[in-house]
């Protein structure tokens, strides 16, 4: 089980939480990433796996003005992504453009499309329409859901629509539901909030406590996976949303992040404070059928859901992505900055 | 004809033939056939063409032929010749040999004719003489017969005129059968003239007859008179043609109110057992004593039916339901009883009750099979008495258990955990031994009935305890409020449940597990081999029904989860003792430290409590330094740099880009400190496992925020004040010390601005605390 051996390291000079698929790079694996130092001048630095899948090459290096505490890839542009930075006493939320001679320039730096400046408060994340090219935008902060309409070219970013979570609703993070455009998760304190994206009012929710992180099947409609500090990873069914589907332990402490793999069904990632990422395989059969069959067989059925765990990390780990081109291959990031990428083929064969 | 019956040559066949030929009736029909081919055959035939049959032979034959021909033709002719002349003789022979007996026949007829007419006379005399006798006695033999008639009637009407007085007298004497035999005999006369000569005949003896019927209905009823007497009764009844029937089923209802009176005795039999069988001994003596009313009155049942079998003969179909009901009743009220508590010696008490009446009623109706109808009926109660025995020990577990939830309250006990602890571990054990023993009373018993089942009581108690530790592991669950979320009929109730549960009663229940597989498993599993072996009446290929393995491995993995499942419950609550900490203030803007916080008292509290839940339930563990060899290969580890203080006042300077260098360095050489070992079942482990999850959580917490100088300086002394405390309780100092320096370094790394305290600036206002808390102590106490 040690998970050390396969895995591809790449050195990140500071700390750093976030790190994020590029999606519309079809052409290579790559990921993007961005450091969280106070005091320090902070990195994005774009990382691609080298065309054999043995090497992490660095493609590129940008100095981002203020600690980045949330990145998140353009879905249609390679070169276009969104931080949410903090410079210690407040926080901003920015859409980047990396420029287009990048390789040859000896410093270059980063254009800044828009400035999401809407804001008053702490800023957990930024949130890209699900797939395709699209001007829509979510930025979430603690209190406010902000929808926004991004002109590229024009470069400018205009607030939409804007609604209040509602007093002591402290949003913590979000997800696009990638089947229904509409929909959007935000998780507050004690529940996760669904949001419809019309009439901006909140649509359902789901009372649980402490949720970190939630992340939508993309496979699988009405799926969402949600990760707590102290209860681990739960499964959910939206259209029953009182109970989970399934539960996961999680992490020997805090499940920090959790994402579903894109292509393989019930393949779960999650990361912790424990130090360690676990691959867990949860199918969750079609909702329909689960209902009868899962809990038919349970009580027989006591195989170990988790398949690996990879414990050669040196703190906590934050940063989760599947690489959306090659689906059997994830980057994590740990706090000490150390992204490293593993492949999970040799668990594929067992499902 | 053939006459010759010797084996033929060919030359003799042929011969045969033709004489045959010459005999038969029909001559013409096998000559008619040959004669249209011209052949050499032909010679034997009618048609014989003899200018034909030379052309013949002489186109087909060479003159060699021909000659020799001619040679056989000569010899055949010479042949029959002979045989002609020999035939004639032979007929001659035997037409004379005729011509003699015809004439002896002739002489030997002549002397017969006169012999039979001799005869014809005798004959004649003889029948005249008969004739004459006949008509001299006719006259006299008339006379006597009218009167040999008339004498016959007068007797009749002489035994009819008398029956009522006849009657009358036996009915008198109880001759109760010559008067229905009178009776029945006079019956067709009264059938025939009733109604007009013999009227005040019929009337009385009609009379007499009701009285016959009254007295006999009166005997067939009543349970003094003899089976016999009663049994006749009842075919005297049947003889007067009177609708027994009725009789029958009235007789029936009897002996059914009868069965209900003597089920109401055996339910005061039972409440009667109940409170006098104390010591299992003294039990079965009063029980034989007791009984005896009721073993009478079934006695007297059973003559009963017997009694009505021989009355009744053909009713054994309504007496075998009968006889079944009874039992049936007696076992329905069984299982009635079964579910009330009750010992194995009460139930043996009924069960030997029910056994002598059924063994008393199989006596008189083999053919109910009652013995097999209440081996079934039995099996039926003692598995439930089985099953509902493993049911009550369930419930006064969970009983147990469930004193936790009351005697907080109740502040007169010290430990209620410890208490708690002892009870329930009393109750599994204790409950499970009383169980076998209960059980093994109904194995050693040689009642019949159980003999039989025994092999299935043993298989029964071995599933029963498999079935039973199975449901006593979900009745943990449930209670730990920790439930298997694929129930979801649970999970709905989950929510509400988990608030309820209190986390010592986690605890209890962990180390009631651990019990459970440790001691009362091996305990149980011995008593079983011991005394509940064997069984099989399962398939063998089965196994034993009960699987201590199985069981352990059940109890193993529960008592894990259960440790865990209390770990986090302790630590959820500093969670979010530490989230509102951390969340509420505005760090960047924090005033300078003036007092270590509040919050760090609120931990410790928390720390206190879980200790003393802790210290009432789990046992010491050696008192040791911190291994390496503790943690499994699952759990994970995180080595870093315990930064020290001189470090610390190192690091206020500016450490520029070699910072994270520096720790990445730094945590190279240091050992490898381990954060998250295996829990064990100690006092140390847990507390110390609770911390360390607990001081994790801070420093997570510490690095979501950003500090400015203050922020950092309360977060240092806050940290400082805590490392005595923790230190203490903990039994992994270097742990701790590595994980508090952990925080600071992210509160550092967090901070703007990051300059420590002093460390007499840190010294003294840890004093103070130490003693604001000193003189509130002596309060608060």
């Amino acid at each position: 089980m040690q998970g050390g051996s396969s895995g591809i390291g790449y050195g990140l000079k500071y700390q750093a939480r976030c790190i994020s698929d590029v999606k519309a790079d079809t052409d290579h694996t790559s990921f993007i990433t961005g450091t969280l130092s106070l005091r320090e001048e902070n990195e994005v630095h774009l990382i691609r796996l080298s065309s054999g899948g043995t090497e992490l090459i660095c493609e590129g290096l940008f100095s981002h003005p203020n600690e980045i505490w949330d990145l998140a890839s353009c879905p249609f542009d390679q070169r276009i992504f969104s931080t949410v930075f903090s410079t210690g006493e407040s926080y901003g939320a920015a859409i980047w453009q990396i420029p287009e001679l990048y390789g040859q320039l000896n410093s270059p730096q980063l254009e800044q499309i828009a400035s999401l400046d809407a804001h008053v408060g702490k800023i957990n994340c930024v949130l890209w329409w699900p797939s395709g090219r699209h001007d829509k935008l979510i930025s979430i902060d603690d209190e406010n859901l902000l929808l926004w309409s991004l002109d590229c070219l024009k470069k400018v970013a205009q607030v939409q629509s804007k609604e209040s979570a509602g007093m002591l609703h402290y949003l913590s993070s979000g997800a696009w539901d990638p089947h229904d455009v509409n929909a959007v998760a935000a998780t507050c304190e004690s529940s996760v909030q669904f949001w419809d994206l019309r009439t901006m009012k909140k649509a359902n929710s789901i009372e649980h406590a402490h949720i970190r992180k939630a992340n939508y099947d993309v496979k699988k409609k009405h799926m969402l996976v949600t990760a707590e500090d102290e209860s681990g990873i739960h499964v959910w069914d939206l259209r029953k949303p009182k109970i989970p589907v399934k539960e996961l332990p999680g992490h020997m402490h805090w499940t920090w992040a959790v994402t579903c793999n894109p292509e393989y069904d019930g393949l779960i990632l999650s990361a912790g404070t424990d130090s360690t990422v676990n691959l867990w395989l949860a199918p969750t059969s079609a909702s329909d059928e689960s209902t009868s069959g899962s809990i038919a067989e349970s009580p027989t059925q006591q195989a170990d859901p988790l398949l690996n765990s990879y414990s050669d990390y040196e703190d906590s780990v934050y940063g989760l992505a599947w690489s959306s081109r090659e689906p059997w291959i994830f980057a994590s990031l740990s706090y000490d900055g150390r992204v490293v990428v593993e492949s999970i083929k040799p668990f594929l064969s067992r499902k | 004809m053939g006459t010759d019956d010797v084996p033929l040559d060919d030359k003799a066949k042929r011969m045969r033939d033709l004489l045959s030929s010459f005999y038969s009736p029909d001559p013409s029909s096998t000559p008619n056939v040959s004669s249209k081919h011209g052949a050499l055959d032909a010679i034997n035939t009618n048609s014989f063409n003899a200018d034909q049959y030379m052309n013949l032979l002489v186109q087909k034959s060479n003159l060699e032929a021909l000659l020799q021909r001619h040679v056989e033709m000569a010899a055949e002719i010479k042949n029959l010749d002979t045989d002609l002349q020999m035939l004639v003789y032979e007929n001659y022979n035997k037409f004379i040999s005729a011509t003699d007996a015809i004439k002896r026949m002739k002489s030997n007829i002549v002397g017969m004719e006169a012999n039979m007419e001799q005869l014809l006379d005798k004959i004649m005399s003889v029948q005249s003489r008969s004739d004459g006798v006949n008509t001299s006695l006719f006259e006299k033999r008339e006379h006597i017969e009218k009167l040999h008639r008339t004498r016959n009637l007068l007797r009749k009407v002489q035994f009819i005129y008398d029956l009522p007085a006849r009657l009358g007298k036996c009915i008198k004497s109880e001759a109760y059968a010559d008067a229905v035999k009178f009776y029945t005999g006079a019956m067709p006369i009264f059938k025939a003239y009733g109604d007009s000569s013999f009227q005040d005949c019929k009337r009385a003896s009609e009379e007499a007859v009701a009285i016959i019927v009254k007295n006999l209905q009166r005997k067939l009823f009543s349970d003094s008179e003899s089976i016999q007497a009663r049994a006749e009764a009842a075919v005297l009844l049947k003889q007067l043609d009177f609708p027994v029937d009725s009789l029958k089923a009235k007789l029936l209802q009897k002996l059914e109110q009868s069965l209900g009176d003597l089920q109401l005795k055996t339910d005061e039999l039972e409440n009667v057992t109940v409170e006098s069988t104390d010591p299992s001994k003294q039990g079965k003596v009063s029980d034989s004593i007791r009984s005896t009313p009721h073993e009478a009155s079934v006695r007297e049942f059973a003559e009963a039916i017997c009694a009505y079998r021989v009355i009744f003969p053909d009713s054994e179909k309504q007496l075998i339901t009968l006889a079944q009901d009874l039992v049936i009743k007696h076992f329905e009220m069984t299982e009635q009883y079964v579910k009330r508590r009750i010992s194995s010696a009460n139930l043996l008490g009924v069960l030997r009750t029910i056994w002598t009446d059924v063994l008393l009623m199989d006596e008189i109706l083999c053919e109910a099979v009652l013995p097999d109808f209440s081996l079934e009926a039995a099996q039926v109660a003692v598995k439930q008495y089985v099953a509902s025995t493993f049911t009550h020990l369930l419930q006064d577990i969970s009983d147990a258990l469930l004193k936790v939830n009351i005697s907080p309250k109740e502040a007169a006990e010290e430990f209620p955990l410890q208490v708690a602890l002892e009870a329930s571990k009393k109750a599994v054990l204790q409950g499970s031994m009383d169980v076998l023993l209960d059980f093994r009373q109904l194995l050693d018993d040689d009642l019949g009935l159980l003999v039989k089942l025994r092999d299935f009581i043993i298989d029964w108690v071995q599933e029963g305890f498999q079935d039973f530790f199975r449901a006593l592991d979900d009745r943990f669950l449930l209670l730990s409020g920790k439930n298997n979320s694929s129930s979801q009929d649970n999970g709905l109730t989950e929510g509400t449940q988990s608030e309820k549960v209190l986390a010592g009663l986690v605890l209890v229940l962990a180390q009631l597990s651990v019990f459970i597989e440790q001691t009362a498993i091996p305990r149980i599993t011995e008593e079983i081999a011991a005394s509940f072996s064997g069984g099989g009446v399962r398939g063998y290929e089965n196994g034993p029904a009960f699987v201590p393995g199985e069981i352990c491995r059940i109890f193993r993995s529960a008592g894990e989860k259960l440790l865990h499942h209390y770990i986090n419950m302790s630590t959820q609550r500093v969670s979010t003792l530490l989230r509102k900490r951390f969340t509420t203030p505005n760090w960047v803007k924090h005033k300078e430290p003036r007092e270590v916080h509040m919050f760090v008292d609120l931990f410790l509290q928390e720390l206190e409590a879980v200790g003393s839940e802790v210290k009432q339930i789990l046992p010491q563990g050696l008192l040791r330094k911190h291994r390496r060899s503790d943690s499994n290969g699952s759990t994970t580890s995180s080595r870093s740099n315990p930064l020290r203080d001189d470090k610390m006042s190192r690091s206020n300077t500016h450490r520029g880009r070699s910072q994270l260098l520096e720790t990445h360095l730094a945590k190279l050489f240091k050992q490898k400190v381990e954060i998250f070992t295996k829990v064990e079942y100690t006092q140390e482990s847990v507390v110390t496992t609770i911390v360390k999850l607990c001081l994790k959580s801070l420093q997570e917490f510490v690095r979501l925020q950003t500090f400015n100088r203050s922020g950092f300086q309360q977060i240092q002394l806050d940290i400082q004040f805590l490392r005595t405390p923790l230190k203490e309780t903990v039994e992994d100092e270097a742990a701790i010390d590595f994980l508090l320096d952990e925080v600071i370094v992210a509160a550092s790394e967090r901070c703007l601005d990051p300059i420590p305290l002093e460390p007499p600036i840190l010294d003294r206002l840890i004093q103070a605390k130490l003693a604001k808390s000193k003189e509130q102590n002596p309060i608060a106490s």
